[in-house]
């Protein structure tokens, strides 16, 4: 295996008598006192090994002998819901979860009590919009031949009983309904369908019509065609050698046959076009929940790198603009922050935080100064040289988890990036500058069509809100009121 | 210096031979501060957690809340650290940070790479010894820990049956209010409880520090004492008296909630300590009864009968009288009254029939697995080395939670069960659904 060097900060500027920051942060300027190594961190870049199944499987592992422990993930690429029939909303999903309702030869009490005992995690998931369904296991090295089987079992050879489909229904079914007490639930419900409109990434949720279109029948048909190994990743990480697992995974996996089944790329998403400021009506809440955003890049934009340095400038985390201003300065918040999802299709860049009902007007103008801010201005070099320090710094230190490397090795496997792609990011990360920050801030941060949700009292916010455009009010219900 | 207490700990005692103990070295201070040092060079990181034997616990009538308010202003900035700086410099390192305050103690901590073992040092021990505390400060913290209130309860479902269970099951004061407290107390908290507070607890004296990770020992213990040991003592704080009268009868509440869908039953025990050797049987019994989708209730409640959506049973760990919690949501149509009989019948059964052998199995591969992993993350361990010795006095605690939960037996389950699985002591919170648009919560 190939060992890299991974020499962090050769070319960032050290920070350490940094001018003050910009006015209307709520930090004092540092005092550069403390005491901070300049030393040279070398940090080992592992690789994880690649090999493949005739089954037209690939399989990425990665060895680490630290804890006698091993965690798998299955990336089951062609299950995604956004491939689902529009009126089965929620088939990837609730066939995922099925896989631990019954097999051939195992009945669900049966599964729960083996997994728990065995001290494993066996466990299938399929989020709305995506692009797959994924299987995280886990168990100890000592009862792997027991773990192990089981969990191919649930992969292979799940039963759907119609008995189990029934019960899991009703226990989905007052899911759906409990979700909508959550501020956090109805804001991403109607900010996905601001920014994805007729993609069908823009829907969060089954809903309890298309729970009862779905049958056994339906889940049997999806888990046949849609489970198929060549569109497949498998991620090993742990107390594993690729001699010791690769017979183990063919023989049991030799029943898992190849089809014809090709992916087909996800439909392009642009951003929306035009300005909206949604009200979700929460009767008796106390706080704003807000989000805005608009559908920026996906992962294979040559504007990602650029847009990870701006979101951390912008709010990524407790020492970025959003955090300082709203909560450090102004005390609106217990926390605002931005974020930015690029996947297989383009996904938003988006900015949320909850304030108290009485200073939404104040935390609006903030975040739009904030906007602002970075748009029409360039980020200082020495707040700038600290974001892209903590980036790279942070990318280095989570080479020390097994988990993440391997994360890296399919997110690259995935996206066909570059051989050296993760070797090369720490000065890609460093490349970035104040004019390229405030190119994608002006590229993507786009106010014009920007997305407004806020959950909370209407009658007290539509004052405000409607100041940034026409506004339209939902009940919690989803309906437009 | 040179009276600084060797300990070396022998941690032979493992169940497994596989299980990995964690190894430390405690040492304390001529000012008092008590010091955990456990190298681990598998990789190049430490992690320090910084325990201050101060919680809500300590908390006076009127002042409910201040434990946790006085951590945010622990980030405000200190002689040499501006407001901010803190977290930039453990952030642009690569590093993560965060402090924490629950009902018996306070914990800071960080993780950073290997070289800057001066730099986590540095910002702890400045801010130990020189907080700089104004009054902008103070009325912004108050916004963002009220804020944090909101946010956390009162605008979310279920959020003021939580504070219930504690407000209804304790009478000693310490533990009957809420670690967040009142938004009248947070409004009442000035500048001067802010002084009085850091002089009282944030003392050497009162403080455990642990680090655990990539170094050598003697080093680190050196760079302790250059940045701690001229921080002056302090008399050591008064503890606040836990006690309380036994629980002579059942007490029940019922509350309206209009942001809740489902009703909701909180049950409640009274317990002893987290030390006390029932602690361990009471845990046991928790996770056969309310662990995960193998569990009893889960089952029962959820999976057969249909009667749930949710429910879990743990048993709270505490340095003082601690609690016994099951909670079950309960779904639309169904009888809250039958689902409270149901849990009943479920402890009976605890009660007079040993549990089956697979159950116990269960408890003792994951607490197998537990100790493996927690040698994952350097900030577990670290975190708690420092709780173990704030709450019980004893870092080497960390390495007996295996034994201590595979040593519990059929009969201990059953007795612990039959003791203080009583009508008398318990606690029921019952939350309804509010039928109409409310305007406000709950007040409490």
């Amino acid at each position: 295996m190939k060992k890299l060097h991974l020499l962090l900060l050769p070319c960032i500027v050290l920070a350490q008598t940094a001018p003050a920051p910009p006015a209307k942060s709520g930090v004092e300027p540092p005092k550069n006192r403390a005491p901070v190594s300049k030393e040279v961190l070398r940090v080992k870049l592992p690789r994880a090994v690649e090999m493949h199944l005739d089954n037209g499987l690939t399989v990425l592992i990665l060895e680490n002998h630290r804890l006698p422990t091993i965690s798998m993930t299955l990336e089951l690429r062609s299950a995604g819901a956004l491939y689902e029939p529009p009126d089965l909303t929620g088939l990837a999903s609730v066939t995922a979860s099925m896989l631990r309702e019954g097999t051939t030869t195992r009945t669900s009490k049966q599964i729960a009590e083996t997994v728990d005992r065995l001290a494993a995690n066996i466990n299938a998931f399929a989020g709305q919009g995506g692009v797959g369904t994924s299987m995280n296991i886990f168990g100890l090295t000592e009862n792997f031949d027991q773990w192990f089987p089981l969990a191919v079992d649930i992969l292979l050879h799940p039963a759907f009983p119609a008995d189990e489909w029934a019960k899991l229904k009703q226990r989905q079914l007052v899911g759906l309904r409990n979700q909508r007490t959550s501020p956090q639930f109805l804001s991403r419900e109607r900010f996905n369908r601001a920014v994805f409109g007729s993609h069908p990434a823009a829907i969060i949720s089954a809903t309890p019509a298309s729970l009862e279109a779905i049958t056994v029948e339906a889940m049997k048909k999806w888990h046949d065609e849609r489970y198929t190994p060549q569109n497949s990743i498998l991620g090993i990480a742990g107390d594993v050698t690729a001699a010791q697992i690769m017979p183990k995974l063919r023989s049991a996996l030799a029943a898992w046959k190849k089809t014809d089944l090709k992916v087909g790329g996800a439909s392009p998403v642009t951003p929306a076009a035009e300005k909206r400021v949604i009200i979700v009506n929460r009767a008796g809440s106390v706080q704003t929940n807000l989000v805005m955003g608009n559908i920026a890049i996906d992962r294979r934009s040559p504007d990602y790198v650029p847009l990870v340095v701006m979101n951390q400038v912008l709010g990524g985390g407790s020492t970025a603009r959003l955090f300082n201003n709203l909560r450090e300065d102004k005390g609106y918040t217990y926390g605002a922050y931005s974020s930015l999802s690029a996947g297989e299709y383009a996904g938003p860049w988006e900015a949320s935080s909850e304030v108290r009902t009485e200073v939404t007007e104040g935390a609006m103008r903030e975040f739009f100064n904030e906007f602002n801010r970075i748009r029409d201005e360039k980020v200082p070099s020495a707040e700038l040289d600290e974001k892209k320090r903590s980036v790279v710094a942070r990318f280095a230190l989570s080479l020390e988890s097994p988990q993440s490397v391997l994360g890296f090795a399919i997110t690259r496997k995935v996206y066909g990036l570059p051989e050296d792609y993760w070797d090369t990011y720490p000065a890609q990360i460093s490349a970035v500058t104040a004019e390229d920050i405030q190119r994608v801030a002006k590229k993507y941060l786009t106010l014009d069509n920007i997305q407004i949700v806020a959950v909370g009292d209407a009658a007290k916010i539509r004052p405000v809100l409607e100041k940034y455009g026409k506004v339209t009010i939902y009940d919690v219900d989803g309906k437009v009121m | 210096m040179k009276k600084s207490i060797f300990l070396a700990i022998a941690v032979a005692f493992l169940a497994s031979a596989a299980d990995p103990a964690i190894p430390f070295k405690l040492f304390k201070l001529k000012n008092g501060l008590t010091v955990i040092l456990s190298e681990d060079h598998s990789a190049p990181t430490y992690s320090i957690a910084l325990s201050y034997n101060v919680g809500s616990r300590d908390e006076k009538s009127g002042r409910t809340g201040f434990a946790h308010l006085f951590e945010h202003m622990m980030f405000q900035g200190s002689e040499n650290v501006a407001k901010g700086e803190h977290p930039s410099l453990i952030s642009t390192n690569g590093g993560s940070l965060n402090g924490t305050t629950d009902n018996d103690r306070t914990l800071y901590y960080e993780t950073l790479p290997a070289n800057q073992l001066d730099l986590g040092l540095f910002l702890e021990a400045d801010r130990m010894r020189s907080l700089n505390v104004n009054q902008a400060n103070l009325d912004n913290q108050r916004n963002a820990v009220q804020e944090e209130r909101r946010l956390r309860i009162d605008n979310q479902p279920y959020g003021p049956t939580y504070l219930a269970v504690e407000e209804t099951a304790y009478d000693a004061f310490g533990y009957k209010h809420s670690v967040i407290g009142s938004m009248e107390d947070l409004n009442a908290a000035s500048l001067d409880d802010v002084q009085e507070f850091f002089k009282r607890y944030y003392a050497p004296n009162n403080a455990v520090i642990a680090i655990v990770g990539d170094f050598k020992t003697d080093e680190a213990l050196a760079k302790v004492k250059k940045y701690f040991e001229a921080i002056p003592s302090q008399p050591a704080p008064p503890r606040p008296d836990l006690s309380q009268p036994a629980q002579k009868a059942e007490r029940r509440k019922t509350l309206e909630d209009a942001f809740a869908q489902l009703p909701r039953i909180d049950i409640a025990y009274r317990i002893p300590d987290g030390l006390s050797p029932d602690y361990y049987a009471l845990r046991v019994m928790s996770q056969i009864l309310g662990g995960g989708q193998s569990s009893r209730l889960y089952q029962r409640l959820v999976r057969d009968e249909e009667v749930a959506a949710g429910s879990g049973a743990y048993a709270d760990q505490r340095r003082g009288p601690g609690l016994e919690q099951i909670f079950v949501t309960i779904r639309p149509g169904k009888d809250p009254a039958a689902v409270e009989k149901a849990v009943y019948e479920e402890i009976g059964k605890l009660q007079t029939t040993p549990v089956e052998d697979w159950e116990l199995e269960k408890i003792r591969t994951n607490a197998h697995r537990a100790q493996i992993q927690s040698a994952q993350s350097t900030l577990g361990r670290a975190a708690a080395l420092a709780d173990e010795t704030t709450n019980f006095g004893d870092p080497n605690l960390v390495n007996l939670t295996y034994q201590k939960m595979a040593a519990v037996t059929k009969a201990d389950i059953q007795r612990v069960a039959k003791q203080y699985l009583t009508e008398e002591n318990r606690t029921v919170i019952v939350t309804l659904p509010k039928k109409a648009a409310a305007p406000a919560q709950p007040k409490q």
